[in-house]
C-alpha cells in the first residue's frame, strides 16, 4: 500500500510575482537561507528558520531575475536578470550591494552558468547576442574565454551547463538548443565534441550529473530524455521517462546523486528515482507552473529541504527520502 | 399327516393348556419344524417343508398372541417365540408382523412385536424374502399375495409412524428403511446373478416391482443414491450384471417407470455409468423413450446440468439410440425457437431448454450437423430473433449465447455471430457445455493433499516478503528499490481549457461549441452550476433541459449519460414544474428515440425521488489549508450558546434531544405535474412510437415510473386521486404478454396500495377493489414469472392490511358514515 501523496513542511508567500528561480545557501552554523528571483525584480533573501524574507532587493530595474547562485564562500550572490545584466551582489555582513556586473546582450531566458575554477576565479557561461553564441567569461577579471558558435543552424540557446570533468580535461559545456538539439562543447579546445538531437521542440531544461556522466533534459513535451556520456565524449540518448501532462521548467538532481525533481507545468513537482528514473512521488500543491525547483545543500541530509517556485508566487518547501539511504 | 397332527396338537396345547411347561415343550415341537441345522432326528425335511408350506401362518397367529402374554421369561421369548418369525418363510413373517402392528394398540405386546420386526429387517430377512421371490420364477403366485407383500414392504415406514408415532425406532424411519431396502435388493441382486453363473433360472420381477413402486412413493433419491453406484461399479466388468439390471428395469411395471429413470439419471454421475445399467430400454419401451426424450428434456426442469449431461450423453454413446438423439435435438430446437415458449415459459425453463439444446448440439458429430444444417439454421436464426425481442436481459443474453455456439459449431461459411454481452456465472456455464467433460467418472479422495500443496508457496513467498529495506544499507548500489514511492494517483491529465464558470456559458458550449475539451468541461460542471445558481437556472431550465435532451454523445466523453443526467435531473428539481411540464409533453411527441423516452422517464424517476427525500442543507467544508479556527462561524456559535446555557436557569429540562429537522416536503405540491401528463396520451399511436404495440419495452418502464412517483407520494394529499388514476391506467394492460409490462404494473398497484390513505381505497376504489382483488391472486398463482407472482402476493398482503387496518378502526367507519 503506497503512503499517500506528500504534502509541503511550510510554504513561502508574499513574493507577490511569478518565482523564476530558487537558490538555498545553507552552510553548517549559519542561518540557513534560500534566495528567490521574481519576475518583477525582486531579490528574496528567506531565512529558513524564521521562514519569514529576511531582506528584500529590488534589482535589476524591476526586470525579471531569471537565475541565481551563490560562490563557494558564501560571501557573493550572482543574479541575471532579463535586462541583459548578470549582477554580483556582496553579501558580506549583511551587505548587499552590486559590485560589478557583466552585459549578455541575450534577449532569451537562457540561465547562465557557473564553474569555479579556484578560489578566487570562476567562469561564467552565458548566452551571447548573437542567435546560436554561448560566450564564456572568466570572473572576476570579465576576461572573454570563447565565444562558441555551432556551424548549424540551432536556434537559440536554451540551457547551458559547465562542469569540469575528472580526467584533467579543460572544462566541458552542455548547451541546449531552440531545435531540441544537445550539444557538448570543449570550452579550451572551442570544439563541438557531440551533438544529438534529444527533443523535436526546444530543450527547455538539462542538468547533467559529473559523477554518473549522466544527464537528463526537458522540452515542453510529455517525455523527459536521459543521456550519457561515453568514454569518448559522445553524447549516447537513453530511454525517456514519460509524464503524464507535457511541458519541464527545470530539473535539478540532488547532491547524493538519489534524487531528479522535475518543475512541471502541470503545476506538479515529480520527483524521481536518480539511478533508475523511477517515478517516485507527484508534489501537488502549486496552482500555477512550476517554474524552479532546488535541493538545499544542508550539511545533515535529514535536515534537507526540496524547494518549488511557482507562478503562483508561492514557495512550497518539501521534506522527503532525507532519512538516509535505508529509510522509506 | 404325522406334521399335521403334531402341529394341531401343539397348537392346541398353546392355546388351551394351562400348564406352562407343557406350552414351552409344544413351541421347541413347533421350532424343530423350522430348524434347518438342526439334528435330523426330530423333523426330515420334507416335513419341514410341509410345515412351511401349509401350517406357518397358522403358527404365526399364535406366535403373536404369544408375544402378548406375560408367562414367558425374556429370554423363553427369544429363544422360542422370536424364532418362529425370523426363520420361517420371510413372505408370510413379514406379512403376519405387519398385520399385527397395525392392529395391535399400544401395549407391552406391541413393543416386543416392534422389537421382534426390528431384528427381522436386522438379520437381513428382506433380501430373503426379495430373494425367495426371485426363485419362485416358475411358480405361478398369487397376485393378490403379491401385492399385500409389496404394499407392506414398500410402506413399512408409513405403517409404523402411523402406529408408534413418536415412539417409532429409527430403523423404521425413512432416511434409513429405504437405503436397507436397497442395500437388500442389491444384495438379491446379487444372489440372483450367482444362480444365473450356476445356470438356475431367476426372475427379479418382484425385486423391480419394489424398486419401481419405492420410487414412485418418492423415495428415489435415498433408494438410488445406494444402488446407482454400486450398480454402476458392477456393471463396469461384468456383462451378466449388466444383463441382469436390463432385466431389472424392463420388468419394472409401465406405470413405475418413469421415477425409477429419473431418480436414475439424477443418481448416476456419468452418461457411461447410466448406460451400462440401462442399456437400449429407450428403443424398447415407449414410455422409456418418451421419459429421455420428451419428459426429463422438455417438460421438466428443475434438474441439474449433469442430468441433462448423462441424458443425452447416453442417446449419443450407441449407434442404435442415435437416432434418438438426432430426434432430441429437432424437438428441443423447435422447443427454443418458439416465439411462444420464449414470452410465456418460466425463465429457469428457458435456461434448460437453452442448455439442452447446447449440449445436444455439442454432441452431435460432422456429418450428422450436415444433415441437420438447415433445421439448425432456421431454428438459430427465428430462435436468435425471438430472444432477441424479448424485454429480459437474461432472456436476450440466453439468446445471444446459444446464438454464437450455434454459429460457430454449425460453421457457415466460416462466418459468425457475434454479440456482446457480459460474460456472468450463467453465460459461462452455458458456454461451457459447448466443451465436452473431460472426466467422466470423478475419483474421489485426492482433494486433501492437493490443499495442502496449495497452501505451501503463499507461505514461503511472505516469508520472501519480509523487510526488504534493511537487506541492503550501501546507497551506491544502482538501484532505487529502497526508496519507496508515494501514492501518485492524484497524477492526472490536467485540463488544456477551464471550467465555465456562469450558466449561460455552459450552456452555450453545449449547444454551439465544436470544441470537445470544452463541450466536456461544460457538461461535468452543468449539475453543479445548475445547483448553485438556483436563479438562473430558473431562467432558462426548459432551455437547457431542451438541449441537454437532444444533445448526442458526439466525443465520447466519459462517463456521458450519467452526466447528462444529472444535469436533466438538476434542472427538474430546481424549477420542477416547467422542467416537468416540458419533459411530459415531450415524452408522447414525434421523432425521439426510444432512448430519449427511456431518459426522460429516468430524469422524472430521480428528480422526483430526490424532491421527496428531505432537503440535505450540506454546507461545503472549507478546504483545510485556509481554515482558521478563529474565523469559523460554527465555532462562535457554540461558545456563545455554550455561554447562554450556563447563564440560564431552567426550572424543568425538557428532553434534550433534538429529533431530526423537518423540512417541507418538496414533492407532494408538484407530484401532479410529474404524474398526470404522462397518463394522457398513451393509447394515441404516433407514426414512430406506438406504446400499446411494438415499444413495450417503453410502456413497462412508463408504468414503473408511474408506480415509483405514486410511491413517492404518500402521505401528499393528491395521493388519492393519483392511485385511482394510476389503477384505471394499469386495468388495461394487466394482462399483457410482456413480463416486463406485468412486472410494470404489479409494481405499480403496489405502490397503489402502499400510499393511498387506506380510507380513500375503500371509498374511491370500491368496487374496483375487489375485481383486482381477483386478479392478483389469479396470478399470484398462474403467472409464468416468478417476479410477477412474488409481486402480485406482496399487492395481495398490502391490500389485505391496509383494509384490515380501515375496517378495524371504528372512528375511520364512522367517517366513512
Amino acid at each position: 500500500m503506497a503512503r499517500p501523496a506528500p504534502s509541503p513542511v511550510y510554504t513561502l508567500r508574499g513574493a507577490g510575482a511569478p518565482l523564476n528561480t530558487l537558490h538555498f545557501r545553507c552552510p553548517a552554523g549559519d542561518t540557513p537561507l534560500l534566495f528567490s528571483g521574481s519576475a518583477k525584480g525582486a531579490i528574496h533573501m528567506w531565512d529558513l528558520n524564521s521562514r519569514r524574507a529576511e531582506q528584500v532587493v529590488e534589482a535589476h530595474c524591476g526586470n525579471s531575475v531569471i537565475w541565481l547562485s551563490t560562490l563557494r564562500s558564501g560571501e557573493t550572490l550572482i543574479s541575471q536578470g532579463r535586462d541583459m545584466q548578470v549582477c554580483l551582489w556582496d553579501l558580506k555582513d549583511g551587505r548587499s550591494e552590486v559590485v560589478d556586473s557583466v552585459w549578455t546582450g541575450s534577449v532569451g531566458f537562457c540561465q547562465c552558468s557557473v564553474l569555479e575554477t579556484s578560489p578566487s576565479n570562476f567562469l561564467l557561461a552565458f548566452a551571447g547576442p548573437q542567435t546560436e553564441e554561448i560566450k564564456i567569461v572568466e570572473m572576476p577579471g570579465k576576461n572573454p574565454v570563447c565565444s562558441l558558435v555551432p556551424d548549424a543552424q540551432l536556434g537559440m540557446v536554451m540551457c547551458v551547463q559547465l562542469w569540469k570533468p575528472d580526467s584533467g580535461l579543460g572544462p566541458l559545456l552542455f548547451a541546449g538548443y531552440e531545435d531540441g538539439s544537445l550539444l557538448l562543447w570543449d570550452v579550451t579546445q572551442r570544439s563541438e565534441l557531440s551533438r544529438v538531437k534529444a527533443h523535436p521542440e526546444p530543450v527547455m531544461c538539462l542538468t547533467f550529473d559529473p559523477r554518473r556522466l549522466r544527464g537528463v533534459s526537458g522540452s515542453c513535451e510529455k517525455k523527459l530524455s536521459s543521456w550519457m556520456l561515453d568514454s569518448q565524449n559522445n553524447i549516447q540518448l537513453q530511454d525517456c521517462v514519460m509524464l503524464v501532462n507535457p511541458g519541464v521548467s527545470q530539473l535539478r538532481v540532488r547532491d547524493d546523486g538519489r534524487l531528479l525533481a522535475s518543475a512541471g507545468w502541470d503545476h506538479r513537482v515529480r520527483v524521481f528515482g536518480w539511478k533508475k528514473l523511477r517515478p517516485l512521488a507527484v508534489l501537488q500543491y502549486h496552482t500555477d507552473m512550476v517554474l524552479s525547483v532546488a535541493f538545499s545543500d544542508h550539511q545533515d541530509p535529514r535536515q534537507r529541504l526540496l524547494a518549488a517556485g511557482s507562478k503562483d508566487q508561492r514557495i512550497s518547501l518539501w521534506s522527503i527520502y532525507n532519512q538516509g539511504p535505508d529509510t522509506v | 399327516m404325522e406334521v399335521r397332527l403334531r402341529v394341531a396338537q401343539s397348537l392346541r396345547t398353546l392355546s388351551s393348556s394351562a400348564d406352562h411347561a407343557d406350552k414351552i415343550e409344544a413351541l421347541k415341537t413347533l421350532n424343530s419344524f423350522l430348524d434347518d441345522a438342526a439334528e435330523s432326528g426330530a423333523t426330515s425335511a420334507a416335513e419341514r417343508e410341509e410345515f412351511r408350506r401349509a401350517h406357518y401362518s397358522r403358527t404365526l397367529r399364535v406366535g403373536v398372541g404369544l408375544l402378548q402374554v406375560d408367562w414367558m421369561s425374556a429370554a423363553q421369548r427369544s429363544q422360542l417365540v422370536e424364532p418362529l418369525f425370523l426363520k420361517g418363510p420371510p413372505d408370510q413373517a413379514l406379512l403376519a408382523l405387519m398385520e399385527a402392528v397395525s392392529q395391535l394398540s399400544p401395549s407391552a405386546g406391541l413393543d416386543r412385536l416392534v422389537s421382534v420386526t426390528e431384528s427381522f429387517l436386522q438379520s437381513g430377512r428382506l433380501a430373503d424374502l426379495l430373494w425367495s421371490s426371485c426363485l419362485q420364477s416358475g411358480l405361478p403366485g398369487s397376485p393378490q399375495l403379491d401385492e399385500a407383500l409389496l404394499a407392506r414392504l414398500t410402506a413399512l415406514p408409513d405403517i409404523t409412524a402411523n402406529k408408534l408415532r413418536l415412539g417409532n425406532r429409527p430403523l423404521f424411519a425413512p432416511q434409513s428403511y429405504y437405503p436397507l431396502l436397497a442395500s437388500e435388493m442389491l444384495a438379491a441382486l446379487e444372489r440372483t446373478c450367482q444362480a444365473l453363473r450356476d445356470g438356475t433360472d431367476c426372475s427379479v420381477a418382484f425385486v423391480a416391482q419394489t424398486l419401481g413402486k419405492v420410487c414412485i412413493q418418492g423415495h428415489s433419491g435415498p433408494v438410488l443414491a445406494v444402488m446407482a453406484p454400486r450398480l454402476a461399479v458392477c456393471t463396469r466388468s461384468d456383462a451378466l450384471w449388466q444383463r441382469v439390471c436390463w432385466k431389472l428395469l424392463q420388468n419394472v411395471p409401465e406405470r413405475w417407470l418413469e421415477g425409477v429413470l429419473t431418480g436414475l439419471v439424477q443418481a448416476v454421475k456419468s452418461p457411461e455409468a447410466f448406460s451400462r445399467i440401462v442399456g437400449n430400454l429407450a428403443l424398447t419401451n415407449k414410455k422409456a423413450q418418451f421419459v429421455l426424450t420428451h419428459k426429463v428434456l422438455l417438460l421438466q426442469y428443475s434438474y441439474e446440468t449433469q442430468v441433462l449431461r448423462t441424458v443425452l450423453g447416453h442417446l449419443a454413446s450407441d449407434g442404435e439410440r442415435r437416432p434418438l438423439l438426432i430426434q432430441v435435438l429437432r424437438s428441443v430446437s423447435q422447443a427454443w425457437a418458439n416465439p411462444s415458449a420464449v414470452r410465456h415459459t418460466p425463465l429457469e425453463q428457458q435456461l434448460y431448454v437453452s442448455k439442452a439444446l447446447l449440449l445436444t448440439v455439442s454432441l452431435l458429430q460432422d456429418s450428422e450437423l450436415q444433415e441437420l444444417r438447415s433445421d439448425l439454421l432456421q431454428c438459430m436464426l427465428d430462435g436468435v430473433q425471438s430472444h432477441l425481442d424479448s424485454s429480459v436481459v437474461r432472456v436476450r443474453t440466453m439468446g445471444m449465447v446459444v446464438g454464437e455456439c450455434l454459429s460457430s459449431r454449425m460453421d457457415i461459411n466460416g462466418t459468425k455471430l457475434r454479440f456482446e454481452y457480459e460474460k456472468d456465472e450463467e453465460t459461462r456455464e452455458l458456454l461451457s457445455l459447448m466443451t465436452p467433460s473431460l472426466s467422466s467418472e470423478p475419483e474421489p479422495d485426492d482433494g486433501a493433499d492437493f490443499a495442502e500443496e496449495s497452501r505451501e508457496p503463499s507461505a514461503s513467498r511472505t516469508t520472501t516478503h519480509s523487510n526488504p529495506s534493511n537487506s541492503d544499507p550501501d546507497p551506491d548500489l544502482d538501484s532505487d528499490d529502497d526508496l519507496t514511492p508515494y501514492d501518485m494517483s492524484g497524477d492526472q491529465e490536467t485540463g488544456q481549457a477551464s471550467p465555465p464558470r456562469y450558466l449561460r456559458d455552459c450552456l452555450e458550449t453545449l449547444m454551439s461549441s465544436e470544441d470537445s475539451v470544452r463541450v466536456e468541461l461544460s457538461l461535468r460542471v452543468a449539475e453543479s452550476l445548475v445547483r448553485r445558481n438556483v436563479f438562473a437556472a430558473k431562467e432558462i431550465s426548459v432551455q437547457m433541459t431542451k438541449v441537454l435532451l437532444h444533445m448526442e454523445d458526439k466525443y465520447s466523453i466519459n462517463g456521458f449519460l450519467a452526466l447528462r443526467q444529472a444535469a436533466m435531473v438538476a434542472l427538474a428539481v430546481t424549477d420542477s414544474v416547467p422542467v416537468t411540464q416540458y419533459l411530459t409533453a415531450e415524452f408522447y411527441s414525434l421523432n425521439y428515440s426510444l432512448r430519449q423516452r427511456l431518459d426522460i422517464l429516468e430524469v422524472l424517476a430521480l428528480a422526483a425521488q430526490e424532491l421527496s427525500t428531505p432537503f440535505a442543507d450540506k454546507t461545503s467544508p472549507s478546504s483545510e489549508l485556509t481554515s482558521y479556527p478563529a474565523s469559523d462561524p460554527a465555532h462562535w456559535r457554540q461558545v456563545v450558546e455554550k455561554r447562554i446555557q450556563s447563564k440560564t436557569r431552567r426550572i424543568s429540562k425538557g428532553s434534550t434531544h433534538r429529533g431530526t429537522k423537518a423540512a417541507p416536503n418538496r414533492y407532494a405540491p408538484v407530484a401532479g405535474y410529474f404524474f398526470f401528463p404522462l397518463l394522457r396520451n398513451y393509447d394515441k399511436p404516433e407514426v414512430t412510437f406506438d406504446l400499446l404495440g411494438s415499444d413495450h419495452l417503453v410502456l413497462g418502464r412508463l408504468i414503473h415510473t408511474l408506480g415509483l412517483f405514486m410511491h413517492l407520494a404518500v402521505n401528499a394529499p393528491i395521493a388519492a386521486q393519483m392511485g385511482a388514476a394510476l389503477l384505471d391506467f394499469v386495468w388495461a394492460v394487466r394482462y399483457h404478454a410482456d413480463q416486463m409490462v406485468r412486472r410494470g404494473v404489479l409494481f405499480a398497484v403496489c405502490a397503489v396500495f402502499l400510499s393511498m390513505p387506506s380510507q380513500s381505497l375503500l371509498v374511491d376504489l370500491g368496487e374496483q377493489l375487489f375485481e383486482t382483488r381477483t386478479w392478483l391472486s389469479d396470478v399470484a398463482e398462474g403467472d409464468p414469472d416468478v417476479d410477477c407472482r412474488a409481486l402480485a402476493v406482496q399487492s395481495l398482503v398490502l391490500l389485505d392490511n391496509s383494509l384490515k387496518k380501515q375496517l378495524q378502526d371504528p372512528r375511520a367507519l364512522s367517517l366513512e358514515s
